[in-house]
């Protein structure tokens, strides 16, 4: 029964996670109508910025206030320089070139830090466990970890739903031709979207670094399931990718319990049947 | 429309075709091996392209097919050191990737773009997980298989995958067989619906075809072709990773197609071609220096984006297409008389149909009769639920309530493509043709949809003569639909009503932003129409509503207000109020 509770516990911190990277994706996608296959590739580099960061200061939460502007101006440089190209073509030049960008942000990766994993500590005055029950104990790093996330997607929906920016961004979500014709300068709006989607990615990947040791290929898995759990809440709706990433969280973690050999199976098989009953997604708006 | 190669395609697949040939003669084993990969990833990425660039499914889990048939070699692969039987192994390979995909299909083909592209990653994925995380084919590690399946016949072994020069020239021929089948089926009649549903499903359902059981089928028959090659690329190396099932492999035979160009099949093999060379020159330190090559990737994935920003059509974009053969009228034009039925139209009934979206009611409870051979006017304002009314009947979206019979005989539950089938075609209010093809291709797919066990060709090209001549698009036959004007284009749609030989026609607005010339032109073939189709026009016109119609019904607030001749309808006090007032006011003006 611990084991449960431990799985639960690392299904809803695994849950938040997931939903940083995930809600990155699913504005870009909505808002900018680009499938970018290289959204894995901002997770992977934040969490190398973590390795490396941490290292200078010695402290993961001081790297992540030093890697997310890094993140932010790496983002809105691809923006500008590739992925602009993309809002009018199809999906398929989309994930071509996209997926050409793995590549290369994989290789550079390999020249800038190696093949080998890497561990990032966790800050010495959170490194303890929390004694939960008798039996049971829960390392401090990832309670903070999921306070943390559940701070940030707070502050998101407010953002979105209170701000001028946000009004400007699910309006852009809900009709981006509209917008456009409204005469609001839709480039400025994709780059500070795709650049937040970027940061989002990469801060992902920093909070994570001490949790996952840091390793090549670490966005890949990230991304596959950020695009089930955009796909399960429903493309372009942040609400939608919340729920989406707790389920696959909690359902992941206790596929490990129950099914250990199935476990890979789990996540897409709870896609599969959300899509079966809804297939526009939990928050799905028309297919187009 | 899918083409023949041009000449010079040919002649470049040729010489290919002999390049391949001829590599055991001028090169070692390892590039026998690599010209045997190509060729098995050619077949796979072939597949591939008839559900893109053909059928319009974009499948991000085709590898899944491709490691199917891999696997499918190893399981009919006799432990002990025997050989499998060659024949057993590829009907294995392809046998299993169809039934499986088979299953997939059914729940994939019901999403559409993006989600497609996520059901067939998700499919594939759970597929991969099932082999890299069980032991039923030996795991993470791959699977071996010791001895390559050989194919005896009377104790003389008449072909052995074991020797590689022998599986070289098995795979080339098998490509060339299959490139040959896959460009047949693709211009066939059943590959001309698969284009269709490319170009336009909504329009192809409206015509009577079950877009979801072609999609399905083409699924199925691209997921065969990718299991044969499968079985190929795991007799070259005699062992199965379970990667070749993941994402990674399918998102390379995407850009494998995508690089040759899409849709034009022989594209996909040179596409695969240039990917397969491309990646082993710039891994060749001699070719192209240490730094390059110890760095590939980079200088790949730039490869990559140039191709995409410098040339979006693909490599098959740069070398020309054979035209297709103009269109000429059937021999028998006198014929065309026979496409005219003898059998009277039908007569509609709809007894209290309503719709709500929400707590929105857009059509309350209509209940009316059209009578068989007439042009019945359905009017009403703006938001009065015309449309609605129009996809209600049509099957475009489900009832909320009543009934609808078609000669005596209950239709309500029956989807779009099933109410085609009897005979109900319509037009839309945004017009609807496939803009890829040309007039008379649009009007030779809506022959074909013809009553309910189809049309043969002979009777598709008269009927395709009848519906040309009869709306004056002859002279536009050749023409892509796309070229056409506005008022041209629902000419096209009425066109091709008359070809699918339906006999209750539903116009969604047919008149909208004509001008005098073409609605004048437009009601006389309207007229002309009736004498044997039963006519629904759902008009904002007025003036031409009135003076071609036999009944007209008002819908006010998604309720019928009236419904009789025009000049009951003129007269009618209610309408008048509620609609007609400020014509009313004209008339009495003028």
């Amino acid at each position: 029964m611990d084991l449960v509770l431990v799985q639960i516990f690392n299904g809803i911190q695994y849950g938040f996670l997931i939903f940083l990277a995930a809600s990155g994706l699913t504005l870009v996608f909505g808002i900018l109508g680009v499938i970018n296959l290289a959204h894995g590739s901002f997770y992977m580099l934040g969490a190398y910025l973590a390795l490396t960061l941490t290292e200078v200061t010695g402290d993961v939460f001081l790297a992540c206030l030093l890697g997310v502007p890094l993140a932010v101006v790496f983002g809105w440089l691809i923006e500008r320089a590739f992925v602009r190209h993309l809002y009018k073509r199809d999906h398929l030049q989309q994930v071509l070139l996209t997926f050409a960008l793995i590549l290369i942000f994989n290789e550079v990766q390999r020249i800038l830090w190696g093949s080998y994993p890497h561990g990032v500590p966790a800050p010495s005055y959170l490194s303890g466990s929390i004694r939960l029950t008798d039996q049971l104990a829960y390392p401090v790093y990832r309670l903070a970890l999921t306070a943390i996330c559940a701070a940030l997607a707070g502050a998101m929906f407010f953002v979105i739903q209170k701000t001028r920016v946000g009004r400007l961004i699910r309006a852009g979500e809900s009709n981006r031709e509209m917008t456009e014709l409204l005469g609001f300068d839709s480039s400025r709006l994709y780059a500070l979207v795709f650049a937040t989607g970027t940061a989002l990615a990469a801060l992902a990947g920093m909070l994570a670094a001490p949790v996952e040791s840091v390793y090549p290929g670490i966005g890949e898995r990230i991304l596959i399931i950020s695009f089930v759990v955009v796909v399960i809440g429903g493309i372009g709706s942040i609400k939608g990718a919340f729920l989406g990433a707790l389920a696959i969280g909690i359902a992941d973690a206790l596929g490990k319990v129950f099914l250990p050999s199935l476990a890979g199976v789990v996540v897409y098989a709870l896609m599969a049947s959300v899509l079966v009953v809804r297939p526009g997604g939990l928050f799905g708006r028309v297919i187009r | 429309m899918i083409r023949l190669p041009s000449l010079p395609v040919l002649v470049l697949l040729g010489l290919i075709a002999v390049a391949f040939a001829v590599v055991p003669f001028v090169a070692g084993p390892y590039e026998v091996k690599f010209a045997t990969r190509v060729l098995a990833t050619a077949i796979f990425v072939l597949g591939l392209d008839l559900l893109i660039g053909v059928t319009g499914l974009v499948s991000f889990g085709h590898a899944a097919w491709f490691g199917l048939g891999a696997y499918a070699v190893w399981f009919v692969t006799p432990p002990d050191y025997e050989a499998g039987n060659l024949l057993v192994a590829l009907g294995a390979a392809v046998a299993l990737s169809g039934a499986v995909a088979a299953v997939v299909g059914l729940f994939a083909v019901r999403t559409r773009a993006f989600y497609f592209i996520m059901v067939t990653l998700a499919a594939s994925q759970m597929i991969f997980a099932l082999f890299h995380d069980t032991r039923i084919a030996g795991g993470s590690d791959g699977a071996s298989i010791d001895v390559k399946p050989i194919l005896e016949i009377g104790g003389a072994t008449i072909l052995d995958f074991s020797a590689r020069n022998t599986l070289l020239w098995f795979s080339l021929a098998a490509l060339v067989v299959l490139y040959g089948a896959v460009l047949t089926l693709a211009r066939s009649r059943f590959g001309r619906v698969l284009q269709g549903i490319k170009a336009n499903e909504t329009r192809m359902n409206a015509l009577g075809f079950d877009g979801a059981r072609y999609k399905w089928a083409s699924f199925v028959i691209a997921a065969m072709v990718a299991g044969f090659g499968g079985a190929l690329f795991a007799s070259i190396d005699g062992f199965v990773p379970p990667e070749i099932l993941g994402w990674r492999e399918s998102g390379l035979a995407i850009m494998m197609v995508v690089l040759g160009g899409v849709g034009s099949l022989w594209g996909a093999i040179v596409g695969a071609l240039v990917y397969a060379l491309a990646e082993e020159m710039l891994k060749s330190a001699d070719l192209v220096g240490a730094t390059v090559s110890e760095h590939w990737p980079i200088a790949m994935g730039l490869f990559l984006i140039a191709a995409v920003l410098g040339a979006p059509k693909g490599l098959a974009g740069w070398l020309p297409l054979r035209p297709a053969k103009p269109w000429a009228p059937a021999a028998e034009t006198g014929a065309a008389v026979e496409t005219r039925r003898a059998s009277p139209p039908p007569r509609l009934e709809v007894e209290g149909l309503r719709r709500t979206f929400g707590g929105l009611t857009a059509v309350d409870g209509v209940t009316v009769a059209f009578e068989p051979g007439r042009i019945h006017a359905v009017i009403g304002p703006n938001g009065a639920g015309k449309t609605t009314f129009t996809n209600l009947l049509t099957g475009a979206l489900p009832v909320s309530g009543g009934t609808i019979r078609l000669d005596g005989v209950d239709i309500t539950a029956l989807s779009a493509h099933a109410k085609a089938r009897r005979g109900i075609g319509r037009s839309f209010q945004r017009t609807n043709v496939l803009p890829a093809f040309t007039v008379a291709e649009n009007c030779a797919v809506a022959a074909q949809a013809r009553g309910l066990a189809g049309a043969s060709p002979a009777e598709e090209a008269r009927a395709v003569t009848e519906a040309l001549t009869s709306t004056g698009l002859v002279d536009r036959a050749d023409r892509p639909a796309t070229s056409l004007s506005h008022g041209e284009q629902r000419q096209l749609e009425i066109a091709m009503l008359i070809a699918s030989g339906a006999e209750l026609l539903i116009l969604d607005e047919p008149l909208a932003g004509t001008g005098p010339e073409e609605t004048a032109r437009v009601t006389a073939l309207l007229r002309d129409l009736a004498r044997d189709h039963t006519i629904l026009l759902i008009e904002h016109d007025m003036d031409a509503v009135f003076a071609c119609a036999d009944t007209v019904s008002v819908l006010v607030g998604g309720r019928l207000l009236a419904h009789g001749t025009p000049d009951d309808i003129r007269r009618d006090a209610a309408v008048r109020e509620a609609y007609l007032g400020r014509f009313a006011g004209l008339e009495d003006a003028a």
